[in-house]
C-alpha cells in the first residue's frame, strides 16, 4: 500500500489542571490515505475533538501534546526525541510554528467546526471572509479572489452567490453557513480536511443536503478527511474507515462494513444496540450501563471494563493495546479487547465479574460524575437502579 | 417494582386508556414579528403617504389540531423553526393561543385563567430540552422535586419529603441524593430529576420537549427506557415533541409531523416510517442518515430551505419546495415538461445559475424541447428575461451592462413563472387535507397532501 497522507502515532494530549492530569488522548494511532474519509466516533468525553486538533497543533493552554508522532506527507508535524539529558524535546525536522501557520493550516489541512456562528466573524460579511482567505492563502489580487469567492459559493450550493456575497453571517442560516466553512475550507484546494462534527448541529434535511454536497465535492477535489462525529447514521453514510473512541483511546478500528457487520469491541456494540433505529422499529433498546468515566482517572486494566457486559476479572488488570484481529480489503481490523485470541492472557479462564464488582471498581474511578455516581454504586446491591442506568430488566 | 395503584399515584384517573384526553382544534399561535415603539410603523417610500401601520404577524402554529388518547405517546416531529415546541407550549397554555381550542378531559383550556388554570397545572407539565437551565442550581434535589407539591399545597412537609425520595428511586436515581445539588448529576441524571418533578404533582398529560436530545446515545436509551416504565406504571400520556426520527420511532404510538406551522401528517409510528404519504415526510425519512452502511438508499435532498413563517406560501406550505407539486391544470403538461418547468422555474427563483445563452439554457433545463403551447410560451418569454443574448436594448431592464443580468431581469422573470405555474397549482391555492386508509394498524391516516384529491 502507498503511503499514508497522514500518520498518527501513539498521540497523547493532555490537560494539566488543578485537579489533576486529564488524558484527553491517551495514545492513539491511525492512518489517513488519499482520497479517504476516515471516521472519529465516539461520545461526549472520548476525546475526539481534542485529538482532531492536536493533528493541527491547535491545543489550547492547559493542553499539551505530550507525545507521540504526526507525520503528513513525510513531514513532521509533530515529533519529540530524547535530548543528552533524556529530556523529551522537539525534533529537529519538525515544523516550526510559522510554517504550520503558513504552509499547512489551510493549504494542505483546512478544517470545518461544529457551529458555523462560531467560526464566522459577525462584522465582516461572509464574501468579505471569504475573500480574505483567498488573497492571504492563494496570493492572488483582490479582485481575482473576490471572483473565486463567488465562485466557490455557488459551488457549495449558495443561491444568488454575488448577491449574498455582501451579506452578513446572521442572514444566513445553520445550513448556509456550514456550507460557507465548507466553502472556505476547499478554497485553498487542501489534501486533508479535519471536519469536526459539522453536521450535528443542523436538521436532518439539511445534514443530508450537506452529506451528499461533501460527497459529490469529494469526487471533484478526491480530497481526504477525518470526519469526528457520535452519530453511527453519519459514519455508515461516508466513512470508508472509522476509528471508534473511548476515554481517549481508540478502541476498535476498521473498515466501515466490518465495523457494523463484524464488530470486536463491546463498546462498538453496545454503542450500536442502543441506538433507536430510523429504518425499523426496535422493542427494547439495550442501553451501556453507567456513564463514561472522566480521563482524569481512568480505570484500571480496560477502561471500559466497568460498563462491559462482557468484562472477566482479566479486564481489570490487563491493559489491551490496539492489536490487529483480522483484515479486510487490505486494511486491519484492529481491536482493543482481550476476550479475543492474539491477546493471550487467558480470558476464557478468567471469572466473569458480577455486577456487583463493576460497581466497585467504578468507585473513585471517576472525576467530577463520581460524586453522584459512586455513591449509588456503592449501594448496587441494595439499589438495583444502577446510578445512571435504571437497569429496566433488573 | 409497585403495582399500578402504588400509593404514590393519588385517586384513579377518570379516564379509561385510549379515551380521548387531549383535544386540540385549529390552534394557532401567531407572534408580532417585531416589538417596540415603532414596531408597528412600517415605511412603504413606493406610495403615499409613505407610511403603512401594523405589526407583521409570524404564523408559528396556524390552524393545528390534533388528538391524544390517554396513555399513549403522540410522537410530534418536525426540523428547527417548524413550530412543535411552540405547539407544545401552546397547549400547556404557557403562551396563549391566538385561536382555536385546547380540549383537555372536556375543558377548555384556551379558555381559562387565572387561579382555574393554575390548578389545572398540576394535570399537565412539561419537561424541557436543556438538563442544565431547567434546575436551579442554588436549590437541593429534594427541593426542587417539592416545589410543584408546594405550589398545589399537596402533602405537607414530611408527605412531601417522602414522596421525593419515593420518586428519585422511580426515577433511578438514589433517594439518599435528596439533598444534593444539581450540578452534582450527569446531564442524564439531570434529566431524571426533571422527570422526577414533573411527576411529583401526579399529571395525567406530560409534554416532553426534546428531552433526550442533549443526552448522549447511550445515556438517552437509559433515559428513553425509564420514561417508558414510568409511563406504564403511572398511566402517563406523553406529547414527545423531538427532530430524530429514530427517537420518535422508538418511543411514539402515533406520530404528527410538522412543517411550517402545519401538521402534514399524522398516522400510527408503524404505518407513518412505512407507509409514508406526505412528499415532506418522505424527504425528511430519506434523509436520516441509516446506521447501516449495506444501506445506500438514493436520498430525495430537499432544494431550498424552509420559507419565512412571515409570509408562508399559499395553500400547501411545503410547495414550494415539493418534488412533487402539482402541474397547474390549465397548460395540460405532461410529467417530463411539468419536470423541466418546475426545475426551471426554482432555478430562476434561487437564482442557481450563471447567466447563459436562450440555446444553453433550453439545453440545460429542457433538453432541448420547449414544453407545447401556453406553457411554451411562457417559459420562452422567461428565458428572454435572463438569457445573455435574447435582449434589444428596449428589452433590457435598467442598466444592465452588455451581457449581464440585471436584478430587475431576474425579478421579472421569477415573477412571470411563478404567477404563470407556481400559483396556479391546486398546492397554491387550497389547503389540503386528506383522511386516508392506513395499510397498518386501524387508526386513520391524516395527510394534508393534495396528491391524494
Amino acid at each position: 500500500m502507498s503511503e499514508p497522507l497522514l500518520r498518527v502515532e501513539n498521540l497523547k494530549t493532555q490537560f494539566f489542571t488543578e485537579s489533576g492530569t486529564v488524558r484527553a488522548v491517551d495514545g492513539i494511532s491511525f492512518e489517513v490515505h488519499e482520497g479517504e474519509i476516515v471516521g472519529l466516533v465516539g461520545e461526549s468525553g472520548a476525546g475526539k475533538s481534542v485529538a482532531s486538533m492536536s493533528l493541527m497543533r491547535l491545543v489550547e493552554d492547559p493542553g499539551e501534546i505530550v507525545g507521540g508522532e504526526i507525520t503528513y506527507r513525510g513531514e513532521t508535524l509533530f515529533g519529540l526525541e530524547e535530548g543528552p539529558d533524556g529530556e523529551l524535546r522537539e525534533r529537529d525536522e519538525m515544523l516550526s510554528e510559522s510554517e504550520m501557520r503558513e504552509r499547512i493550516r489551510g493549504r494542505e489541512i483546512a478544517v470545518i467546526f461544529q457551529d458555523p456562528m462560531e467560526s464566522l466573524n459577525p462584522v465582516f460579511t461572509v464574501g468579505g471572509q471569504l475573500r480574505e482567505f483567498i488573497e492571504l492563502n492563494r496570493d492572488l489580487s483582490s479582485g481575482e479572489a473576490r471572483d473565486e469567492a463567488i465562485r466557490m459559493l455557488r459551488e457549495v450550493g449558495i443561491p444568488d452567490p454575488a448577491e449574498r456575497y455582501e451579506e452578513y453571517p446572521h442572514q444566513f442560516s445553520g445550513g448556509m453557513r456550514q456550507r460557507v466553512l465548507i466553502a472556505m475550507a476547499l478554497a485553498c484546494e487542501p489534501s486533508l480536511i479535519i471536519a469536526d462534527e459539522p453536521t450535528t448541529a443542523l436538521d436532518v434535511t439539511v445534514e443530508g443536503q450537506i452529506l451528499d454536497l461533501v460527497d459529490d465535492l469529494q469526487d471533484r477535489y478526491d480530497t481526504s478527511f477525518v470526519w469526528v462525529t457520535h452519530d453511527m447514521g453519519v459514519v455508515a453514510e461516508i466513512c470508508d474507515r472509522v476509528n471508534v473512541m473511548y476515554l481517549g483511546e481508540i478502541v476498535e478500528q476498521a473498515p466501515v462494513d466490518e465495523l457494523f457487520y463484524d464488530t470486536n469491541h463491546p463498546y462498538t456494540k453496545a454503542l450500536l444496540d442502543s441506538m433507536p433505529r430510523p429504518d425499523r422499529t426496535v422493542d427494547e433498546l439495550d442501553p451501556i450501563e453507567g456513564v463514561m468515566p472522566e480521563a482524569i482517572e481512568p480505570p484500571s486494566g480496560c477502561r471500559f471494563h466497568p460498563r462491559c457486559p462482557d468484562a472477566r476479572e482479566v479486564c481489570t488488570r490487563v491493559h489491551p493495546e490496539t492489536l490487529e484481529v483480522d483484515r479486510a480489503d487490505g486494511y486491519p481490523h484492529r481491536t482493543a479487547c482481550v476476550k479475543h485470541d492474539v491477546f493471550d492472557v487467558d480470558y476464557d479462564g478468567s471469572v466473569p465479574l458480577e455486577p456487583g464488582d463493576e460497581a466497585e471498581t467504578r468507585v473513585g474511578g471517576t472525576g467530577t460524575e463520581a460524586g453522584a455516581d459512586s455513591n449509588s454504586s456503592s449501594t448496587g446491591e441494595e439499589e438495583p437502579a444502577s446510578p445512571d442506568g435504571g437497569d429496566p430488566q433488573r | 417494582m409497585s403495582t399500578p395503584d402504588d400509593p404514590i399515584g393519588f385517586g384513579e384517573s377518570d379516564l379509561a386508556h385510549g379515551e380521548t384526553l387531549l383535544e386540540v382544534e385549529e390552534l394557532t399561535k401567531h407572534f408580532p414579528a417585531d416589538s417596540g415603539l415603532l414596531a408597528g410603523v412600517n415605511l412603504e417610500p413606493g406610495q403615499f403617504p409613505p407610511v403603512s401601520f401594523g405589526v407583521d404577524q409570524v404564523e408559528a402554529v396556524d390552524g393545528v389540531s390534533l388528538e391524544i388518547k390517554k396513555g399513549e405517546t403522540l410522537g410530534l416531529v418536525g426540523e428547527s423553526g417548524c413550530g412543535k415546541s411552540t405547539l407544545g407550549r401552546t397547549i400547556l397554555r404557557l403562551l396563549d393561543p391566538t385561536d382555536g381550542t385546547i380540549r383537555f378531559k372536556g375543558e377548555d383550556l384556551a379558555e381559562l385563567s387565572g387561579e382555574e388554570l393554575r390548578r389545572k397545572r398540576s394535570e399537565i407539565q412539561m419537561i424541557f430540552q436543556d438538563p442544565q437551565s431547567s434546575l436551579d442550581p442554588r436549590m437541593k434535589v429534594g427541593q426542587i422535586i417539592e416545589e410543584p407539591m408546594r405550589a398545589h399545597d399537596m402533602f405537607d412537609d414530611e408527605g412531601r419529603e417522602a414522596r421525593a425520595k419515593e420518586l428519585l428511586e422511580k426515577v433511578g436515581l438514589d433517594p439518599r441524593h435528596y439533598n444534593r445539588h444539581p450540578h452534582a448529576f450527569s446531564g442524564g441524571q439531570r434529566q431524571r430529576i426533571n422527570l422526577a418533578r414533573a411527576l411529583s404533582v401526579d399529571p395525567d398529560f406530560v409534554v416532553c420537549d426534546e428531552p433526550v436530545s442533549a443526552l448522549d446515545v447511550s445515556i438517552q436509551a437509559q433515559v428513553m427506557n425509564t420514561m417508558e416504565e414510568l409511563q406504564a406504571e403511572f398511566g402517563l400520556t406523553y406529547l414527545f415533541i423531538a427532530h430524530d426520527l429514530s427517537v420518535i420511532r422508538h418511543i411514539s404510538d402515533r406520530v404528527a409531523v410538522m412543517y411550517l406551522g402545519h401538521v402534514v401528517e399524522v398516522a400510527e409510528k408503524e404505518e407513518l416510517f412505512e407507509n409514508p404519504q406526505h412528499p415532506y415526510t418522505k424527504a425528511l425519512l430519506e434523509s436520516i442518515p441509516v446506521p447501516d452502511p449495506r444501506e445506500s438508499g438514493a436520498r430525495g435532498v430537499l432544494e431550498g430551505e424552509v420559507p419565512s413563517p412571515q409570509d408562508p406560501p399559499s395553500g400547501c406550505r411545503f410547495r414550494t419546495r415539493c418534488p412533487r407539486v402539482i402541474a397547474p391544470e390549465e397548460y395540460e403538461l405532461t410529467d417530463e415538461e411539468w419536470g423541466h418547468t418546475r426545475a426551471f422555474m426554482r432555478a430562476v427563483k434561487r437564482r442557481t445559475f450563471e447567466p447563459m445563452t436562450a440555446a444553453d439554457l433550453r439545453r440545460e433545463f429542457f433538453d432541448g424541447d420547449l414544453p407545447r403551447g401556453g406553457a411554451g410560451e411562457i417559459v420562452d418569454e422567461a428565458i428572454g428575461y435572463v438569457a445573455t443574448d435574447r435582449r434589444t436594448d428596449d428589452e433590457r431592464g435598467g442598466d444592465g451592462d452588455e451581457d449581464g443580468v440585471t436584478d430587475d431581469d431576474w425579478e421579472r422573470a421569477t415573477e412571470l413563472l411563478l404567477e404563470s405555474f407556481a400559483e396556479r397549482s391546486i398546492c397554491a391555492r387550497e389547503q389540503p387535507a386528506y383522511e386516508l386508509e392506513a395499510q397498518h394498524g386501524s387508526d386513520p391516516h391524516f395527510a394534508a397532501c393534495h396528491l391524494h384529491r
